[in-house]
């Protein structure tokens, strides 16, 4: 069984981040780590191999050179191979343009199963799972909480459904973004960390991938990132002193209802 | 190319979503500016008679009511999307963020090609075109994004974005008929109703929110008797979750829901960064911690330094008090 794995890399939640003098770009502090919620996936594919007999896991991220870091960490969690493709020179905002890169390396390297996070906590999109299914014209299921084999052509997978949870027997090959509650990853072994060192990982160049550069580059993105801000800041806060917690209470819910109009 | 708006209504528990108001209302805004028409699209089983409901928000009230629609399935839904998108052709098609939003909307706009941005805050209209304001990074940047070579645009918002307005429209209500397509790779098995909970953490406007300090789950009793006098919802904090004192649906945060109330009031949470990315954008943020030193503080609006077993119930008694003033 080919498992597929998508990563990405991100900056940490604690890095600093400042938007640029021109106001559309971002400086961000060098903190970068495999995205939250990929964590999960590549977990997840781990406890698949345990289960299915000649399984092979193959990490894989539209990124630039330095995500190669990102793949080395799922390397060395367990993960047996793999690729990154370069995308120099052709960052792009829009999700469509990167699942349309993943989805065709999907086709050729050929797979299973693709497991993805639910959302990248960066751009926080929550798109390229689901886009790369239906590109890919295969079922998926987002944010799963569980992951069961039925036998080598069926999973059932559990996930969120509105007000409750669902649970939904799916064919293969499908895709499956992941969630926090599926499973506690891994921290990698010393093994695994030596092992994910010595790696060979190819760098593929996306314009090999049956896409023209045409399509790739920012002009024809369907988006455009006009300019960023810093959220308002809040001004600072009222500290509410009274001798009582009665008398504290009393003014609080006073000013909830006459000047923050809330009440 | 059409230019009308499309709004995908979903319906919950037998009601029309709150947040769907929310969106309507900022439709019917932005289709005064944009000279267009508002359509609005309900897909479900005994649906019909909620569409009465929005006939003041829209000019058409597209209702798609049938078995197979019983449930939400991806498969089923973006077919009908597609269906209804190529009939009525409208240039935006506005969704919520819900679990459903989430699974739909990025599935319908790759199979329509359309530009896609979501879980934005909030959307405007100038000479330029539309202008689309999407926090990332946990909210530490906001993103001011537009479409472009987009012949069609898909966006989802966060519930609790948009004030709700009355609607002054008197839509015409069209039943359609349409042959959704299922995928016979995927059969859903059963969906179980977790213990029905009032509104969504989400969708709430009151939210009151346990962290470590509040010691124990029993002392969470103190915090539901609370929301029951405001009709809020219970939220944690993840170490609330990770102890098991709360389910993880009520998680805010990083890696649970991200949520904007009106009102959101924290009680023994420390305020740390990857709690407050999830309610940094509520309107008025409320702090009771013991610690002057919280971090919690800085994202606040008011701040009560005590103990918050003598606090929370003296503010029982006050709200009790308040309400019955009216
Ligand atoms: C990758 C990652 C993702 C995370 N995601 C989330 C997330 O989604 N949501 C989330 O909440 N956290 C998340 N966290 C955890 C987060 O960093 C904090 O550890 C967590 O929010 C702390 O929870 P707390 O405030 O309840 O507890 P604590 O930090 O222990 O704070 C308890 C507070 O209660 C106060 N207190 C104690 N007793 C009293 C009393 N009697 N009266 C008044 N005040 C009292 C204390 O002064 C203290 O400030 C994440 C962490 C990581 C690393
Ligand atoms: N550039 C990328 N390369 C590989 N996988 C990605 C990339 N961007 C996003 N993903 C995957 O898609 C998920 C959702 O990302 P997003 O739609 O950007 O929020 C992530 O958790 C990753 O698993």
């Amino acid at each position: 069984m080919k498992i597929l794995v998508f990563i990405k890399q991100v900056a940490d939640t604690e890095a600093r981040i400042l938007i640029k003098g021109d106001n559309k770009s971002l400086e961000i502090e060098n903190k970068y780590n495999l995205n939250f919620f990929d964590e999960f996936a590549v977990e997840e594919a781990i406890r698949l191999k345990t289960k299915l007999k000649d399984s092979k896991i193959t990490v894989c991220t539209y990124g630039g050179k330095k995500a190669i870091e990102a793949l080395r960490t799922a390397i060395a969690m367990g993960a047996d191979q793999a690729f990154l493709i370069d995308n120099t020179d052709l960052d792009t905002e829009d999700p469509l343009i990167t699942a349309r890169i993943l989805s065709e390396f999907a086709k050729k390297e050929g797979f299973d199963i693709i497991l993805c996070g639910r959302q990248a906590i960066d751009d926080e999109n929550g798109a390229i799972g689901a886009m790369v299914a239906e590109f890919l014209n295969i079922p998926h299921v987002s944010a799963i909480l569980k992951l069961d084999v039925k036998d080598d052509k069926h999973m059932i997978v559990e996930s969120d459904a509105e007000g409750g949870k669902g649970t939904i027997e799916v064919e293969l090959p499908a895709l499956f973004t992941t969630q926090k509650g599926i499973n506690e990853p891994r921290v990698p072994l010393i093994t695994g960390v030596m092992k994910a060192m010595k790696a060979n990982i190819p760098v593929i160049d996306p314009t090999t991938l049956g896409l023209k550069k045409e399509e790739l580059i920012k002009d024809t993105s369907k988006i455009e990132v006009l300019f960023y801000e810093t959220p308002k800041a809040r001004p600072p806060v009222k500290i509410i002193d009274g001798e009582t917690p009665q008398e504290k209470a009393k003014k609080l819910v006073k000013l909830l209802k006459e000047e923050a109009k809330v009440l | 190319m059409g230019k009308d708006i499309c709004i995908f209504i979903e319906c919950k528990d037998g009601n029309i979503r709150k947040t769907n108001f929310e969106l309507l209302s900022k439709a019917d805004e932005l289709s005064k500016k944009m000279a267009s028409n508002l359509l609005a699209v309900i897909i479900g089983k005994d649906i019909s008679s909620l569409a009465d409901g929005i006939t003041s928000y829209a000019d058409r009230i597209v209702v798609v009511d049938d078995d197979v629609f019983k449930d939400y399935r991806c498969d089923v839904f973006t077919d009908t999307m597609e269906k209804i998108t190529k009939k009525y052709d409208p240039f935006l098609i506005i969704g919520a963020s819900t679990i459903t939003g989430k699974d739909l909307f990025p599935r319908f706009a790759a199979r329509i090609g359309a530009a896609f941005i979501s879980d934005a805050t909030g959307i405007e209209l100038d000479e330029k075109g539309l202008k689309v304001r999407k926090p990332i990074y946990g909210g530490k940047i906001i993103s001011w994004v537009s479409p472009k070579n987009a012949e069609r645009v898909v966006i989802t918002f966060r519930p609790n974005s948009f004030a709700i307005e009355n609607g002054k429209r008197s839509g015409e209500i069209i039943k359609e008929k349409i042959d959704a397509e299922m995928d016979p790779r995927i059969n859903l098995i059963n969906i179980t109703k977790g213990q029905s909970k009032k509104v969504d953490l989400q969708e709430a406007d009151f939210i009151i929110c346990g962290g470590r300090g509040m010691k124990d789950p029993e002392n969470f009793k103190l915090l539901e008797e609370i929301a029951e006098i405001i009709g809020a919802r219970v939220g944690a904090s993840r170490a609330v979750v990770d102890s098991k004192w709360r389910d993880y649906e009520d998680q805010i945060g990083k890696s649970g829901k991200t949520v904007s109330p009106k009102l959101y009031i924290g009680c023994g949470v420390s305020g740390a960064l990857h709690h407050t990315m999830g309610m940094d954008t509520s309107k008025v943020v409320v702090a009771i911690n013991k610690d002057p030193n919280a971090l919690i503080f800085q994202y606040a609006d008011y701040g009560i330094v005590d103990d918050l077993f003598n606090i929370l119930p003296a503010l029982k008694e006050e709200l009790i008090s308040a309400k019955k003033e009216g």
